[in-house]
């Protein structure tokens, strides 16, 4: 799962000379991308509306064999009509509520503290931020799950021999938030970072000869400088939410507060290897592509209209 | 700089503050990764005993051991599967996505914007979104659990033709391209021993991106696969974390399994350090 | 040749006439192309070899020893993860891929399901009459669907309460609860004993324990009649036992936890839970769980399930059947596969011999085989297997399950993962009750209303 954070603008300076394509050579070089792209993306979404439009009935008891009938846009309206998909948007939302603000506001003060000039050992803690990003999913759900374990996880063992009892399982929630921020904040520490350190000297140099202090500079400067990078960072933030899918499974096996259908990406699946129901995991896959492109529609118009501005300022 | 003299003691106060912030967020990253490292040395009794920070009970040749001999070895096989699935799907897609770069940046032709549009919108779809949508496809066709239902659909990465159109601006000056051709190089022989050569930070940077990504890849691997010998390490490790329900003895094993699938990240990761920085800030910093 | 030693086994003796010049053949390749047809082992003298998923105790010996001693058909097993902990997702998904197993281990309560789906062979031509009467009548029953065979059962799986004695003894309980009223003024003891026991735990991810409690209390969740189905999840019976484990989950007198999960395994090692009430399989499953556990061996006892009136009475927890995959080109060695794995004494010794399984044959002329192959020194020597065969007389009959279990135990166990905040047994109850009828209409099926 890559988070597409980057991407706010085309190329805006070409470095070469453009040229008219001769014999064919840029069809040739762009074909395997789209034949592939087609295939893989394109022709799947269009199978799977395909598919959404059709039930399998059965008669008697239901051990005979069932028999596929057109069903139009029923299945559509079954997930809809399901409290238990619509909630799995519900837990998406709270999901993004509590972990962008936390997981921008922790990697851009880490950013802003290795942009201070008081930072040491830069490379060091750049490295050791972005290490988690190394660590596939999975493993760091399994990693965690013995850490939110009482019993098992010497970290609430200490917490408890201190006093506080904390359950972390009975709450998924904040549990998968935590696994999330883990895995993000480096990957995100480094954009901003790179955004930082982008920012005219000239401009901080005013600032402290008019005298504002570190903290002045970071966040009336530092900050508004940042922010399209900022924007940018939270909206496909968003995007990659309505993927959730590898954390949350791992840590049901723990903490069964997870239900089947936690997230839309669960309740598909589950529709379509526990129920058997493929018409209903197309249709719960398709309106969740729909929800991504809406999402990414969003997206694409308020960065663009940043980077746009900000080109401007900048020129 | 002279304010900084004057206020010795604030500065040295605030300094320490500065870095003992950043020495706690690492702290807080390092520490289930210590864990690890700790963790795979230890038994069953002493896993789900919660001691597994201290020292003492070196069980870790022993884990080694059942690792590689578990299930017929097949742990090395699921390794051997990942490094295929993300290494040559890592490679041949980052030469896919450099060709398209390079095509996109280089030539003028009809469509073009709409077509780069277009790709715009596939970085914006969720993967995971599309996973079970070619499940189903790949079941119609008849390669559901094959190698190919997990190696092709890793061959698409939008973002990377998007990265590779921005390196090809950086890396590939026009008058060389332009000097190639009054010599009469052909179009396919320019981008081939002149373009390719150019580009190759950013086509290492793709490739690690695309690396990362597939190695991490469970969504897919998982409805995709029911075969174990076809498994990468991830689905691997997620199948025996299962069978630890009722057979315990599995769960040292997964522990000491996922330290070994997080190495040869963690050293992609020390080694090219310039490579991932550059893909992160390509965009975000123009 | 073992196979044919064994007397009254038509079907084997049938596929071993067909193979006896076979055998004289020099077997030339290994790899099992010779499935052409249903029947029995190409004339080519290569044995046929099947594949087989499962996950129950001791499956591997057993295969080894069908290996070592057929020649005309050969097993390939591959261990899968437990049904609800992915195996179901695993089957369904190879089956609908084109790429199952022949022939495959599920639960009762998963059969109705599977057929359903269409996955599943029916084999009622392969099952003779005399095979059929050799499983307990309840096995069979709950074997056949539409009046065709659809599996060959491998257990029953009467219920059983296992505890620790010498826990139990420092709480001053001097013998195993018979009643439900027992089990709960016994929970009150151990804790009294130590804040920190408790005497069981409710399983929030698997209905399947409360599913065999219902059945315990004289429920019926489904009823098949003709062509129209009733559901009576929420029935008064299997409401005394929601209003009993509500009352026990309040209390905190049992703990809620996932089965078989990282938290049980540890409070079970660390003495923090003193019993688990399971069926006759837990034996082995528990013994294997704690083996690495120092100073585990010799504590636990086996003892009846308590009951409502103190009359023994059990429902089934669990119990697997073999079913063979629709798509099998090898059904009848499928069959003389499972029929040698469930009904010969070699089968079953191999089964238990290996020390994880203590499961209880649903063919019962085999639990003198079973007993004997059973290693009781984690049970301190007691004969566990005469409590199962009690327990299994009390077995009560007429219980069914529907052909929509996957999405039953769903719905009920969303609803049981919220127990911590705010949910109750009772709604999960009511949810099961109703998805379960929308999902019958959804399918095309009449319900009773």
């Amino acid at each position: 799962m890559t988070d597409r954070t980057t991407g706010t603008t085309g190329p805006s300076r070409a470095a070469t000379v453009r040229r008219r394509g001769r014999g064919g050579a840029p069809a040739l070089l762009l074909a395997p991308f789209f034949v592939l792209f087609t295939a893989a993306t394109l022709v799947p979404i269009g199978y799977a509306v395909y598919l959404s439009l059709f039930t399998e009935r059965r008669s008697g008891l239901g051990f005979g064999a069932p028999e596929t009938v057109f069903t139009g846009l029923a299945n559509y309206g079954r997930a809809l009509g399901d409290p238990a998909y619509r909630d799995g948007y519900l837990t998406i939302a709270q999901y993004c509520l509590l972990y962008i603000p936390v997981m921008v506001c922790l990697s851009l003060a880490v950013a802003l503290l290795l942009d201070s000039v008081l930072a040491r050992a830069k490379r060091f803690f750049q490295l050791a931020l972005f290490l988690p990003h190394a660590v596939p999913g999975i493993i760091a759900a399994l990693v965690w799950t013995y850490l939110y374990t009482p019993g098992i996880s010497p970290v609430l063992d200490a917490l408890s021999g201190a006093g506080a009892q904390l359950d972390v399982l009975g709450h998924p929630l904040p549990a998968v938030v935590n696994m999330a921020v883990w895995e993000w904040t480096g990957y995100n520490m480094i954009i901003f970072f790179a955004a930082l350190q982008a920012v005219p000297r000239e401009v901080l140099e005013a600032a402290v000869v008019d005298g504002a202090g570190a903290l002045r500079t970071a966040f009336s400067i530092k900050v508004p400088l940042i922010k399209a990078s900022i924007a940018m960072v939270g909206l496909f933030t968003v995007i990659g939410s309505l993927q959730l899918f590898t954390e949350p499974v791992i840590l049901r096996g723990a903490s069964p507060g997870v239900t089947s259908t936690w997230t839309p990406n669960m309740y598909a699946y589950t529709a379509a290897f526990e129920r058997n129901d493929y018409g209903l995991a197309a249709a719960a896959s398709v309106l969740l592509a729909l929800a991504a492109a809406l999402l990414s529609y969003v997206v694409t118009r308020a960065t663009r209209g940043r980077s746009a501005r900000r080109t401007e300022a900048t020129r | 700089m002279s304010t900084h003299a004057k206020q010795h003691r604030p500065w040295a106060l605030s300094k320490a503050a500065v870095n003992g912030a950043l020495v706690l967020v690492t702290l807080y990253t390092l520490l289930p990764l210590g864990w690890l490292l700790t963790a795979s040395a230890k038994n069953t009794p002493d896993l789900l005993g919660g001691n597994t920070l201290t020292p003492g009970n070196f069980h870790l040749g022993q884990n080694l051991h059942d690792l590689a001999t578990a299930d017929g070895g097949i742990y090395w096989r699921w390794y051997l599967n990942s490094l295929l699935y993300a290494g040559g799907g890592a490679l041949l897609c980052a030469f896919i996505c450099v060709c398209a770069g390079y095509a996109f940046e280089v030539y003028r032709f009809r469509g073009k914007e709409k077509l780069f549009g277009l790709v715009l919108v596939g970085v914006l779809v969720p993967t995971t979104a599309l996973a079970l949508p070619m499940y189903l496809l790949a079941s119609e066709v008849g390669i559901v659990n094959t190698f190919w239902a997990v190696f092709l659909p890793s061959l698409v990465f939008p973002f990377g033709v998007y990265l590779s159109r921005i390196f090809v601006a950086g890396y590939v000056p026009g008058e060389v391209l332009e000097a190639a051709r009054m010599d009469g190089a052909g179009e396919l022989r320019t981008f081939w021993s002149i373009g390719l050569k150019m580009v190759m930070p950013g086509f290492v940077t793709v490739f690690l991106f695309q690396f990362t990504a597939i190695w991490n890849n469970f969504f897919l691997p998982l409805v995709m696969l029911s075969d174990t010998k076809l498994f990468p390490v991830s689905l691997g490790l997620y199948s025996w974390n299962s069978q630890t329900h009722a057979e315990p003895q599995f769960y040292p094993l997964v522990v000491t399994g996922s330290l070994l699938a997080v190495l040869p990240l963690v050293i992609a990761f020390v080694a090219l350090q310039r490579h991932w920085k550059a893909g992160l800030t390509a965009g975000s910093v123009k | 040749m073992s196979a044919s030693r064994t007397s009254g086994r038509r079907a084997l003796r049938l596929t071993a006439t067909l193979t006896a010049s076979a055998l004289s053949i020099t077997l030339l390749a290994a790899c099992g192309s010779g499935g052409s047809s249903d029947a029995a082992p190409a004339s080519d003298g290569q044995p046929v070899t099947i594949t087989f998923w499962g996950w129950a105790k001791g499956t591997k010996e057993v295969v080894d020893a069908f290996n070592a001693s057929h020649k005309d058909v050969q097993v390939n097993f591959e261990q899968i993860p437990s049904g609800v902990a992915g195996g179901y997702a695993k089957i369904s998904d190879a089956s609908k891929a084109g790429n199952a197993p022949d022939v495959f281990n599920v639960e009762y309560a998963a059969l109705p399901d599977f057929v359903s789906q269409g996955a599943v062979q029916d084999i009622t031509k392969l099952v003779s009459t005399d095979l059929k009467a050799k499983y307990l009548p309840q096995a069979v029953e709950l074997t056949t669907l539409a009046k065709a065979q659809w599996a060959l059962p491998l257990d029953a799986a009467p219920q059983a309460l296992f505890y620790r004695k010498d826990l139990f003894e420092k709480a001053g309980i001097t013998t195993a609860p018979q009643t439900w009223d027992e089990y709960r003024a016994d929970a009150q003891k151990l804790k009294a004993a130590n804040p920190n026991t408790r005497i069981g735990t409710f399983f929030p991810d698997d209905p399947s324990t409360f599913e065999a409690l219902s059945w315990q209390a004289g429920a019926h969740w489904f009823t098949g009649q003709q062509d129209t189905w009733s559901v009576d999840i929420n029935s008064s019976q299997t409401k005394s036992v929601t209003d009993y484990w509500q009352q026990m989950v309040a209390d905190d007198l049992v703990r809620v936890q996932p089965s078989f999960s990282q938290q049980w395994t540890a409070s079970l090692q660390k003495g923090e839970t003193a019993a688990y009430l399971g069926a006759a399989w837990g034996g082995g499953v528990l013994k294997s769980t704690l083996a690495s556990t120092p100073d585990a061996s010799g504590k636990w006892a086996v003892a009846p399930i308590p009951s409502w009136d103190g009359k023994p009475a059990s429902g089934m927890l669990g119990g697997s059947v073999f079913a063979v995959s629709k798509n099998s080109k090898k059904a009848k060695a499928a069959v003389e596969f499972a029929t040698w794995a469930t009904t010969t004494p070699e089968g079953i010794k191999a089964r238990i011999a290996s020390g994880t399984s203590s499961l209880f044959p649903a063919d019962p002329e085999l639990i003198p085989s079973a007993k004997a192959a059973f290693n009781t020194d984690f049970y301190g020597g007691q004969d566990i297997y005469s409590v199962f065969v009690d327990s299994s007389k009390s077995i009560r009959p007429g219980w069914t399950w529907g052909p929509t279990m996957g999405l039953t135990n769903n719905a009920m166990k969303d609803v049981f993962g919220k127990l911590g905040q705010g949910g109750t047994i009772q709604s999960a109850v009511d949810a099961a009750q109703q998805g379960t009828i929308a999902e019958l209409k959804n399918r095309g099926l009449k319900v009773a209303q």
